[in-house]
């Protein structure tokens, strides 16, 4: 009886010694002895399959990490980081199907489809820890700004991913910095800074006497 | 940091945090200067990267000048002025820049996970994921197991691609700083890239800890912390946790004289044991290396760097520190021509002249070879080598390499520790391991 997980095996073994997906659902399924409704009992398509994937990744970290014990005691961007670091040591096992799967999509600015579900999970786990982070004023609450943080993780998940995919340093040591430097870099424009303080004097001039007036000393 | 007088400052910020705070601004600096080259750039896209080097590069160096140890300073005197600069490399490039972010609580777990396929809470019974305190290119934590204490090092990722990437940024820039060309100064940087590339591999730093101090249990007042090769990988060391005051906290306990005697004799079997006897030792005297325990011993951390001195370097620098081949000046100059100090090609007049003048600084150098006993707290003698040493960095005579490449990490080792027995105050017997002398080349 072929289940999800067998389903999934015998696609990445074909599709990394073929180079290439199958021709047909019918052609797969033949192959590896199921029917093709068992197929379709669980996947549309083998489009749907690799979204499932590289879902299940996700979802995998997300067990692990809040598994672990320091969890609780983390910040939300030791969380954001904890996560970075802990979905690409997973996808480590799985490195050449990510490869495989990563560089059959087209380039462009929008989310490749095979990555649908993988953004669903990864954003309802960033807004969790967004929020968290903006209740306990570790994150800057702004208007309109806010809601874009999940945004923000977004792309820098896609750099990331981008990343290592060309990444050929021992141990991906090179991911490792550029998660550490990235999203600290990320969660640093999340935090309060210079801007807002600039930005409220910037408001605070404007409602008392125009900002003309209040530079400089009197008229040259 | 803020009162600061770039390139001549009276002291020299010691403990790590001061250090670091230092790397911090420097990091800020060269941060500013990628934005100032890139919003040039947007004006100016011809524009290469090489005014973006050397602004680096110059705040690196500024940075360095007013971090070299006292330690550096005193080499000055066996004119490696030119070797120098490595040798502020070498600091810069261990302290420096990695110092600067603590790596985050993630990076330690998924470091752990990497090397050892679990999370540290897994491994321990307790590990702390904030850093106590830094190491060179690393942090150390506090963890616990079966009711023992331990120390764990963590290296930072990438270090030692940095290093040797940050090293080929900054040689164009100092060699021009130096007037020197790029040959000439190549060999003391391959020497310098070498053990610090050596710094980097945790895994020959456990078996170079555990040799070193097996080698050394012999001696007295001197402590080691043992190390677990099993807990130990490519980044992470794990050693248990010495309980103890560094240098400087010691000092400020106002500690007796006799205390200081044998904290400084220790130290001083400590290195001579390992010159003279292992010909190999911890070519890092610096004082966060040390810790004094509780019971006034002294304990020894991190042996990651390890000079090797071959026997023809050996035989003929430590047998200058006997009378008996000094006063015979045809061997004294055969030994300084098998050092690099005297050229083949040197004039008979340039000769006599390096002759008298490394003649003096070795002379200098051997002081506390040549008695029984020396006292490290008298200022004297220090005067004596800062002055020695100032004069000769002003000599044309020196603004060529000389000397072979095995100085830089010797005399920081020797520097180093007369140094830190001078902060001591203490008063050592110095015969206890001799150097081993020939008379003759």
């Amino acid at each position: 009886m072929a289940t999800i997980e067998s389903i999934q095996k015998a696609y990445v073994d074909y599709v990394l010694t073929e180079g290439t997906e199958p021709k047909s659902v019918y052609i797969f399924a033949k192959k590896n002895k199921m029917t093709e409704a068992e197929f379709y009992n669980y996947f549309g398509s083998f489009k749907a399959l690799e979204q499932n994937i590289w879902a299940e990744i996700a979802i995998k970290t997300l067990v692990e990490i809040k598994g672990q014990e320091v969890w609780a005691q983390y910040t939300a961007r030791e969380k954001a980081l904890s996560y970075f670091y802990a979905f690409f040591e997973l996808l480590k096992q799985q490195r050449s199907f990510a490869v495989y799967s990563f560089q059959k999509q087209p380039r462009g600015l929008t989310t490749p489809p095979v990555f649908a579900q993988l953004k669903d999970i990864f954003e309802s786990f960033c807004v969790e820890i967004l929020n968290e982070g903006i209740e306990s004023g570790e994150l800057s609450d702004r208007k309109f700004f806010s809601k874009r943080y999940k945004d923000a993780l977004w792309v820098q998940f896609g750099f990331v991913l981008h990343f290592w995919i060309k990444d050929s340093s021992a141990g991906f040591e090179k991911t490792d910095e550029a998660i550490e430097k990235g999203v600290n870099v990320t969660f640093d424009l999340f935090q309060r800074s210079p801007i807002d303080n600039l930005f409220e004097y910037g408001k605070f001039l404007a409602k008392n006497g125009g900002i003309k007036e209040s530079m400089g000393f009197g008229s040259f | 940091m803020s009162e600061h007088t770039p390139k001549e400052q009276n002291s020299i910020p010691t403990s790590k945090v001061e250090r670091s705070a230092k790397f911090v601004k420097t990091g800020f600096k060269i941060g500013g200067n990628y934005i100032k080259h890139y919003s040039k750039k947007l004006f100016n896209p011809g524009m290469d990267k090489s005014e973006l080097n050397e602004d680096n590069a110059s705040d690196i160096y500024e940075s360095l000048s007013e971090l070299k140890g006292s330690a550096l300073k005193v080499a000055q005197m066996l004119s490696m002025d030119k070797n120098l600069l490595p040798q502020a490399y070498t600091d810069k490039f261990s302290q420096s820049q990695y110092n600067a972010p603590p790596l985050s609580g993630p990076l330690i777990v998924q470091t752990f996970k990497k090397y050892f396929g679990k999370t540290p809470d897994k491994i321990f019974d307790k590990f702390n994921v904030r850093s106590s305190n830094a190491a060179s290119i690393g942090q150390v934590h506090q963890a616990e197991l079966n009711g023992k204490l331990l120390a764990v090092k963590i290296q930072y990722p990438g270090v030692g691609d940095s290093i040797s990437s940050d090293l080929k940024l900054v040689k164009p820039f100092a060699f021009r700083m130096l007037g020197m060309s790029e040959k000439e100064l190549d060999i003391y940087m391959k020497e310098v890239e070498e053990r610090l590339l050596e710094e980097t591999d945790y895994e020959l730093e456990v078996r170079r800890s555990i040799e070193f101090s097996t080698a050394c249990a012999g001696l007295d007042n001197v402590v080691f912390p043992t190390y677990y090769p099993e807990l130990s990988s490519k980044r992470i060391i794990t050693m248990d946790w010495l309980e103890g005051k560094h240098l400087r906290e010691f000092l400020q306990t106002k500690p007796s004289q006799k205390l200081r005697n044998e904290i400084g004799q220790a130290l001083w079997d400590f290195y001579n044991f390992q010159q003279h006897e292992l010909r190999a030792v911890h070519a890092d005297p610096h004082p966060g290396n040390f810790m004094i325990t509780p019971e006034g011993k002294l304990g020894i951390i991190d042996f990651g760097c390890i000079k090797e001195m071959p026997e023809d370097f050996y035989y003929p620098f430590f047998s200058l520190t006997s009378t008996g081949l000094m006063d015979n000046k045809e061997e004294t100059i055969k030994a300084f021509r098998q050092l690099g100090m005297i050229h083949q090609n040197d004039s008979p007049g340039q000769i006599e002249f390096y002759y008298n003048m490394y003649r003096q600084m070795i002379s200098l150098f051997a002081k506390p070879y040549i008695t029984d006993h020396f006292d490290f707290g008298k200022a004297g003698f220090f005067d004596e080598l800062y002055g020695f040493g100032e004069k000769v960095s002003k000599m044309p005579e020196f603004k060529q390499a000389r000397g072979v490449k095995h100085f830089i990490y010797v005399n920081r080792t020797n520097f180093g520790l007369y140094n830190i027995l001078h902060e001591l105050k203490a008063e050592v017997k110095t015969d206890t391991f001799k150097p081993h002398v020939v008379l003759e080349y």
